[in-house]
């Protein structure tokens, strides 16, 4: 059973990644993607999900409502951004960077000023498993289920759902939508908070595995990013491929040279995707279907 | 004005030219209270400000007060260069504590010389630094090293795997870490770098599990990196690990459930933990003043028995705070001061300091037993290694590979 | 005589702000303070502005770049590195006599244009653009940053210059002039103040003329409508391009300068955060014009600085807000807003 043993192991690490891409670029892939709003605090809203989470494991809650705590609050605080300052940015995506940068500041140092340098983790449940020489944590394993679900969500959501549908009216021709009746604003702000509750998520399941300090959303980042673009315009068509193609990518060099090569690859690998399907992943999947 | 309110005016001019007799000693201090680093660098600004306290309430140093110049530098390099500058030049600093990372340090070096200056660096770093304005309080690998690896050798076992964060102390202590194992007829079952801000370690704890070593010895940082143990620990994994960073620095035994961190041994100059009454009525004394501090770690002790250091120096030198006189004090090789962690002194050579290391272990309940503790360890690389500042000045780091040459 | 009577009357013109003596005069007052100030300051604050100059030759390539030709690099920083880097190793191996420091300065600006050119080429006639651009310079910036922040081991050195990775490289000379009877060194102080505020003057110049010569009218006209340029007949590519390599070799004389300034130059220059800054600093004076890019640039890091010294913990909350501010109330930026208003009219009713 060694050769199964060693293909399992393979695969484990490509899911690692692929779901590390996916559950980092959702809540800016929806925000970003829909919306045109590129959002330079995306690292914070992952941080209050997983501060949020962290908050309500003390308070008693077990694991998975504790991340739908932490979620549905960054949800909230999304909402309020959005009112606040964002909705006055559409159509002018290269402001919101200068702005989004402004809030990332404030939260983060808010942060820190408020709660101190650091928070106390909740701890990983569940253990590991052993298949042939190595063993892996169970929670690992739950962390790609959680991508998968999520995907499958959020396609559900939009394709399927009559908030879906409304949020991709409104977002490609607002104007038609407002005169149907929809009421844009709420839309608007409904769709960003979903964008900033899925970074929460993204935070909140993580929160178990990582350090908790009010810059941790920043290890997240750029991965999000390149994951997007390299998505393209359409969210559905683009991230899945863009994050398994990227992660298969980073997998594969790390463990053939290391940390720092699969970080190479990953970026090389942005750069030549970019350069050969200038419209990214999903332009491409587009012009090949028509 | 009459002749009365005259004379009344005058003696209140000569009271107050005597009083301001005593400039106070102005000690700058750029430390990041922000950013990355500000978990484990807000400590240090209050081991300062405990120790300013302390001297200033028994009469200051050589009867001049101590003045506290603050600066946060936000973990930028920039802000470094920006602020040396600025205590330097505009606040006119006698000395300024200064730096968390080896980066920042080499930013400010170049000022620091260029405008004479006299800086401490109170961190623990990968050595070799050679220049007579710099006096650095921070551990070394040699004195970490070569009291940790043999003593888990023989406990573990001789093989031994590293990961290491991917910069200039990473690829050093482990270069350090490579070395002694040798020495000591052990086997590098491998060695991993990972780039800094990596927070995901799957791969790496497959690597480790497949070249089965006796204990790993974890030199991460960041906080980023220290995601490591969490994620090992739930992948299974449960090797003995050694480090000289962690702990010490980022108190991750706090931060971490247990027994994410049990059986991790750690040499370290200073912890909150250590129990000798020294220790216990340093940090009853820090608690009083700054009693919501998370932690107190080597870096913070490191700082305050700093500022008692530089009173030596200054009184030592008749009370003047000119650096040929400050290293003229330093050369007689009796700069000493009883800290925390046990005597310390300054060695001329090199201008870094001995230490007592203690060897920490993490139990699987987190907290901390001390097997065993080295008293008075030199930092004895840069003198072997043929440097001595008493004779030169090079004004630069040195590294294994890159030695001074020795003196013909 | 008269084409350079016409090459200079370039400096005024549609697409760069001010044109008449309600313009000249002022800003004319402030080179005047410029120059003389330093008789009249400390060695602090004259290496502290010329600090600030340093940066202001990479917010002028992004003004450039993005203001006048739409094109949002995040590489800025890369080349500042490519720029100081550079320095570091020419004058490293080389020294610092015989006018080598200016050979490197040079040698610097000119391999940042030459990437830049592989780079655009690359970009430009891979039709890449809008924010797939952005992603592209972003990606390059901090593939240079994780790359140079692992060159600590002794194999890393290019003739005597050991890269020396996250800690970077420092004790390079500072810029040198020779001279007869002994050569002028000039570490941060009076004399780099004037060297550095020159270079300023005649960058500053020349981008104004730039811009408003054909080259740059045809750029704004790419900006406004990619399209309709194209099909007048123009190569947007080119233009683009040259563009792209002016403004990154003028971020690679930032990295030079500011090099030369502190002796010290680190692959944190090239992070994520650092990409950001130049944009937020163009963004609050200004994109659309060069004096209100510079000028904001100028007060945005004056500003920033005061507010660490003087805020303690809140500093980087209050820069938050001032940027949150600022995008919501003068979106065109700050400065340009003042010039709009004082100025009472639109850039392109002169």
């Amino acid at each position: 059973m060694d050769i199964a043993s060693a293909i399992f192991g393979f695969l484990y690490q490509i899911g690692d990644a692929a779901a590390f891409l996916v559950l980092a670029s959702a809540g800016l892939a929806v925000v970003f993607g829909m919306m045109g709003v590129i959002n330079m605090a995306h690292g914070e809203f992952i941080m209050f999900g997983a501060y949020g989470t962290a908050m309500a494991v003390r308070a008693g809650l077990p694991l998975p409502l504790a991340i739908a705590a932490g979620s549905l609050a960054t949800g909230v605080i999304g909402v309020i951004i959005e009112r606040l300052v964002i909705c006055r940015l559409y159509g002018r995506p290269l402001d919101t960077i200068v702005a989004t940068w402004g809030i990332s500041l404030i939260f983060s140092q808010g942060t820190l000023i408020l709660l101190g340098s650091s928070f106390p983790g909740a701890g990983t449940p569940l253990g590991s498993f052993t298949v042939g020489a190595y063993s892996y944590s169970w929670y690992r394993l739950i962390l790609m289920l959680a991508a998968i679900v999520l995907l499958v969500g959020l396609w559900l959501l939009v394709n399927r759902t009559r908030f879906g549908i409304l949020a991709r009216a409104t977002i490609q021709m607002p104007q038609m939508a407002e005169a149907l009746g929809v009421k844009t604003r709420v839309v608007y702000s409904l769709t960003f908070g979903l964008g900033a509750a899925l970074a929460g998520l993204t935070g909140g399941l993580y929160a178990p595995t990582m350090t908790m300090v009010p810059t941790m959303g920043s290890t997240f980042i750029l991965e999000a990013f390149v994951t997007v673009v390299v998505g393209g315009a359409d969210v559905f068509l683009g991230t899945a491929p863009a994050a398994g193609a990227l992660g298969i990518t980073k997998a594969i060099f790390t463990s053939w040279q290391g940390q720092l090569t699969g970080q190479i690859a990953l970026l090389v690998a942005v750069i030549l995707v970019i350069r050969l399907l200038p419209r990214g992943l999903s332009g491409w999947i587009l012009k090949e279907r028509s | 004005m009459t002749r009365l309110s005259l004379i009344t005016a005058l003696s209140g001019i000569l009271i107050s030219t005597s009083l301001a007799a005593d400039p106070p000693i102005k000690i700058g201090v750029l430390e990041d209270q922000s950013g990355d680093f500000a978990l484990a660098t807000i400590c240090k600004v209050h081991g300062i400000q405990l120790a300013a306290d302390e001297i200033n309430a028994k009469g200051g140093i050589a009867g001049r007060p101590i003045q506290l110049i603050i600066y946060d530098t936000q973990s930028d390099n920039t802000r470094y260069q920006e602020f040396m500058r600025r205590v330097l030049q505009k606040d006119k600093a006698d000395v300024v504590f200064a730096g968390f990372s080896s980066a920042s340090r080499e930013a400010y070096r170049p000022i620091v010389d260029q405008l004479h200056g006299l800086c401490f660096y109170n961190n623990q770093y990968e050595g070799g630094v050679c220049d007579a304005n710099m006096i650095v309080t921070g551990a070394v690998p040699e004195q970490q090293f070569s009291t940790l690896i043999p003593w888990m050798m023989e406990k573990y076992g001789k093989k031994v795997y590293t990961i290491a964060a991917n910069y200039n102390f990473g690829q050093i202590s482990a270069e350090w870490v490579r070395n002694i194992v040798k020495q000591n007829g052990g086997e590098m079952v491998g060695e991993e770098f990972i780039p800094l801000g990596v927070s995901q370690f799957s791969q790496t704890i497959k690597n480790i599990q497949a070249a089965k070593p006796d204990f790993v010895v974890t030199l991460l940082v960041g906080t980023a990196q220290s995601s490591y143990y969490e994620q090992a620990r739930a992948g299974g994994l449960e090797l003995p690990m050694a480090s000289s960073v962690n702990v010490g620095q980022g108190y991750e035994h706090k931060r971490f459930k247990p027994p994410t961190l049990a059986n991790m041994y750690v040499t370290t100059n200073y912890i909150e933990e250590i129990d000798t009454p020294e220790s216990k009525d340093f940090v009853k004394r820090w608690r009083a003043k700054f009693p919501n501090e998370p932690y107190i770690n080597q870096e913070g002790e490191n700082s305050y028995l700093a500022v008692y250091l530089y009173k030596e120096m200054v009184e030592k030198a008749n009370g003047s705070t000119k650096i040929p006189d400050i290293r003229k004090a330093i050369a007689t090789g009796g700069i000493s001061f009883d800290a925390p962690e046990g005597k310390v002194t300054i060695d001329p050579k090199s201008q870094h300091m001995s230490h007592t290391i203690y060897l920490a272990k993490v139990n699987d309940d987190h907290s901390i037993s001390f097997p065993k503790i080295w008293p008075d360890i030199k930092p004895y690389w840069l003198g072997e290694a043929g440097a001595d500042l008493t004779k030169s000045n090079p004004h630069t780091q040195y590294t294994p590979s890159d030695p001074p040459k020795k003196a013909e | 005589m008269s084409r350079l009577r016409e090459f200079f009357s370039r400096i005024n013109g549609p697409q760069t702000f001010g044109s008449g003596p309600r313009f000249w005069i002022p800003l004319g007052v402030l080179l005047l303070i410029a120059y003389v100030f330093p008789l009249f300051s400390d060695d602090y604050t004259i290496g502290n502005v010329a600090y600030f100059f340093t940066w202001l030759f990479m917010a002028a390539g992004l003004c450039l770049m993005w203001g006048y030709g739409g094109t949002l690099s995040f590489g800025q920083t890369a080349f500042f590195g490519i720029g100081g880097y550079t320095y570091g190793i020419v004058t490293l191996n080389f020294g610092a006599d015989n006018g080598v420091t200016i050979y490197a300065l040079v040698a610097s600006v000119l391999l940042g244009a030459i990437v830049a050119t592989l780079l655009g080429y690359f970009l430009f006639y891979g039709r890449i653009n809008g924010v797939f651009l952005g992603i592209v310079t972003l990606a390059v910036s901090i593939l240079l940053e994780r790359f140079m922040a692992q060159t600590a081991g002794p194999q890393w050195r290019i003739g005597e210059a050991r890269l020396n990775g996250f800690n970077g490289m420092n004790g390079m000379p500072a810029l040198t002039i020779p001279w007869p009877g002994g050569d002028i060194s000039l570490p941060a102080g009076a004399g780099f103040y004037y060297v550095i505020l020159s270079i300023l003057l005649i960058v500053y110049f020349g981008i104004r003329i730039l811009v408003n010569s054909r080259f740059g009218n045809i750029l704004v006209a790419i900006r406004e409508n990619p399209q309709r340029a194209e099909m007048l007949g123009y190569d947007v590519r080119r233009f683009q391009l040259g563009a792209f390599v002016i403004g990154s070799a003028l971020a690679s004389l930032s990295g030079v300068f500011y090099t030369c300034w502190g002796q010290y130059i680190t692959p944190s220059s090239m992070s994520l955060t650092s990409a950001a800054l130049p944009i937020v600093w163009v963004a609050i004076g200004g994109r659309g014009d060069i004096t209100a890019s510079l000028l904001g640039a100028l007060l945005t890091l004056a500003v920033f600085q005061t507010l660490t010294v003087n805020g303690a913990q809140y500093a980087l909350i209050m820069m938050g807000v001032l940027l949150l501010v600022n995008v919501l109330t003068a979106p065109e930026g700050l400065i340009l807003q003042l010039f709009r208003f004082r100025f009472k009219l639109s850039p392109r009713s002169q």
